[in-house]
């Protein structure tokens, strides 16, 4: 049947309904017509018998059909050759209703073929309708990703660590080559990987162990990465496993070997802390303060001479200090536990044998975070040096002593050398004198001449008491600006060690601030020292109450700073204050009278004052104070 | 009939006032007297023999009274030694006298005892 073209040769061509129906010629025809020209697909109509009932222009241009292929059966069309089972899959789209689909390649173009049904205005069936989409770049886009993936795929199944894509109910979507090949039991992952998977954030890599069969236990990390494409709504995950097993065992390895070595060192420091500890005499201790907890090192068992491992108490330790100064040491451990200050202090031991050990102790205090204190600290056994320091004090007296007294006397002859000779003189040119005058007749000139040089002598002697007189006042006097304070504690930190020793508790009273006096420090740290040892030697016999010496600095209204040394010592008669600081006045045989008298003139040289008082208890007090530095 | 010669007192001290002083004195007694500034200065002199009496200072600088007096031991110069010293002390008192000397003056010392010690010297 053919159908007579409607249109022209570029138009639709042969629109006509299949199976005769006719269609209106009109106006709707030739929009129609216009329409399906405008599709750039090609378009085909089939009979039911598979002769062409028509095509659109696009059909003419891509596939070749001519008007003359109106009414031909499409299996006589060449170009249509390639759709090889077009009739049964027509036959079966008429049977049906339902349209299909067919794959079909004209030369290097690929066409999706739409076959469907064509029905006409009573929605009867008469033919079928060919729909051809151009899909040639589609399914090189396709082939192109195909290969793409298999280039991926050959890189990860090559990568030795597995890895795998999951989805958020943790299905498996795509695993490399090593993934597969390992049989990991996600199982143990699950409630971890379902958190990650549902907040599609990456979490902290998980260090799992698991065994596998024929490998062992094997550690690995978990690393996960969140795959996100923005036209994927799907959250996946990609999830990496690290093997760490070779690592961590060469880790834990060198964790052993340096664990080794750190013990190995730290018993070699231990030795050589005790080998110290041996050599200079010094051991070391905790105290915790709370709790009387006392621990000791091997040096300090070897010094209190108890057996080592003794658990100690202050009451054993006791037991080892000498009793004249067991309350100094309690009352430095009491003040100790009170302050937690760091405090040294220096006492003696009694040993069961009698003999006498000399200990200084030095201990720093520290707080744990709930403020308990506990002291750490050295405890030296000075025994050595305190005994020879002691016997070189004694032959330092006694030299001093010597040079004092051999210095005095070639003073005192070298004095007397100087003066004598012109006494001589004198003595001899007066007697000459007297008798020159007396002889018969006096002879006048000669006993002029005598006297005159008689007169002579007496000058020089008189000289001579004048240069001794100047040797020994002159002496150089220094004036800078003094801090009493700082001077007062040099001399307390020089005596300490002394005061300790005649078991004298020292106090010191020394303002934050104190004005700078002007004058000779050297000087006035000779007049503080020979007041503390003043002091600290009137306590010397006291034996029924504590030896306390308190040494106070104060300003006095701003323009004077006065010092005060007190003690509790064996104190002064009233009526000898006024002549103890008079020279060559002493109470005391070794001659504390020069030294105050000395200690007033220097403080006098100050523009200051040096007095003394009677305590109202036992004891005295010795004060001096001097002018504050004059600001420029 | 000759006048006696006075006898030669000869005073050796490095103190000027001693030297101007004594010999002066020993004149108004009537001896003759001559003063030496240095021990040295008393050898080189041509008075060493006839000194009856020598009047010896102890500390002096260069030759010392005792190196004097050993000297003069040495040359067999036998006169009698007085020393005259500043330094009162008394083991030194008693090593001169132990070595010969007739007497020792402290000075200052009395004209009463110069004449004392010159006269045991002369005797």
């Amino acid at each position: 049947m053919a159908a007579p073209p409607v249109a022209s040769a570029s138009g639709w061509i042969g629109f006509r309904a299949p199976n005769g129906d006719d269609a209106d010629a009109g106006a709707a025809s030739t929009d129609l017509s216009n329409i399906l020209d405008a599709v750039e697909a090609p378009i085909v109509v089939l009979q039911r018998d598979f002769t062409i009932a028509g095509f659109n222009k696009a059909t003419t241009d891509e596939l070749g059909l001519s008007p003359a292929d109106v009414g031909r059966p499409s299996r006589d069309i060449s170009r249509l050759a390639g759709l090889t089972s077009l009739e049964s899959q027509c036959s079966e789209v008429m049977a049906s209703g339902v349209e299909a689909r067919t794959d079909f390649r004209d030369g290097d173009r690929w066409f999706v073929v739409r076959i469907s049904p064509y029905a006409n205005a009573e929605s009867r069936v008469s033919g079928t309708v060919l729909t051809f989409a151009n899909v040639t770049a589609f399914r090189a886009s396709i082939d192109q990703v195909i290969y793409e993936r298999e280039c991926t795929k050959a890189i990860l199944n090559a990568v030795p660590d597995p890895l795998v894509v999951l989805s958020a109910d943790q299905r498996i979507h795509a695993g490399n080559r090593a993934f597969y090949s390992m049989f990991f039991e996600l199982a143990s992952l699950r409630t971890r990987l379902k958190g990650m998977l549902s907040g599609g954030r990456a979490f902290d890599p998980v260090e799992v162990d698991q065994v596998f069969p024929g490998e062992g236990r094997r550690r690995l990390i978990l690393h996960a990465h969140p795959l996100a494409s923005p036209n994927h709504p799907e959250p996946r995950v990609l999830l990496t496993f690290e093997d760490v097993t070779a690592r961590k065992q060469a880790e834990a390895a060198n964790d052993l070997r340096a664990i080794a070595e750190r013990k190995d060192g730290l018993r070699r420091s231990e030795a050589f802390l005790a080998e110290a500890q041996r050599l200079s005499l010094t051991g070391s201790f905790s105290w915790r303060v709370s709790t009387d907890e006392i621990t000791w090192s091997d040096e300090l068992y070897r010094i209190f001479e108890f057996d080592p491992g003794m658990p100690v108490t202050l009451e054993l330790i006791g037991t080892r200090v000498h009793p004249e100064d067991l309350p100094l040491l309690r009352a430095a451990l009491e003040r100790a536990r009170d302050t937690g200050a760091d405090f040294e202090h220096e006492h003696r031991l009694q040993m069961p044998d009698g003999s006498i050990k000399y200990l200084r102790m030095v201990a720093h205090g520290i707080r744990d975070e709930d403020g308990r204190l506990e002291y750490v600290g050295a405890i030296q056994d000075v025994t050595g040096p305190r005994l020879s320091e002691q016997a070189l004090g004694k032959a330092q007296s006694e030299l001093a002593h010597v040079a004092r007294v051999s210095a005095l006397s070639t003073l005192t002859a070298s004095i007397a050398h100087e003066v004598n000779q012109p006494l001589s003189g004198i003595i001899t040119n007066a007697s000459t004198c007297l008798r020159m005058l007396a002889a018969d007749p006096p002879d006048l000139d000669g006993a002029r001449e005598t006297a005159r040089r008689a007169i002579r002598d007496g000058n020089r002697a008189s000289e001579v008491i004048a240069r001794v007189r100047t040797l020994f006042t002159k002496k150089e006097f220094a004036t800078e600006s003094v801090d009493l304070n700082g001077a007062t504690r040099e001399v307390a930190a020089l005596l300490l060690g002394e005061l300790q020793r005649n078991r004298v508790v020292l106090q010191l009273e020394l303002p934050q601030s104190l004005p700078s006096v002007t004058g000779d420090r050297i000087q006035l740290q000779q007049v503080i020292l020979n007041l503390v040892r003043n002091a600290s030697d009137a306590m010397a016999t006291v034996e029924d109450r504590p030896r306390r010496l308190l040494i106070r600095t104060e300003d006095e209204d701003g323009d004077r700073v006065r010092v005060t040394v007190r003690d509790t010592g064996v104190g002064v008669d009233p009526q000898n204050l006024t002549k103890l600081l008079d020279a060559f006045y002493t109470t005391k045989s070794e001659g504390m009278g020069i030294g105050l008298s000395v200690s007033r003139s220097i403080i006098e040289r100050h523009h200051g004052r040096l007095w003394a008082e009677p305590n109202d208890g036992p004891g005295a007090t010795f004060s001096f104070s001097i002018p504050v530095s004059q600001r420029a | 009939m000759t006048i006696p010669k006075p006898l030669l007192v000869s005073v050796v001290d490095d103190d000027e006032s001693i030297r101007e002083a004594l010999p002066d004195l020993l004149r108004q007694f009537g001896f003759a007297a001559e003063a030496f500034a240095s021990a040295e200065a008393f050898l080189a002199s041509e008075f060493v023999s006839e000194t009856s009496c020598l009047l010896l200072d102890v500390a002096m600088p260069g030759m010392s009274g005792p190196d004097l007096q050993q000297e003069l031991t040495r040359r067999r110069q036998k006169i009698p030694i007085v020393f005259i010293t500043a330094y009162g002390d008394a083991s030194v008192l008693r090593r001169l006298l132990a070595r010969g000397a007739v007497r020792c003056l402290v000075k200052p010392f009395s004209e009463t005892a110069l004449l004392d010690a010159v006269g045991a010297a002369l005797t």
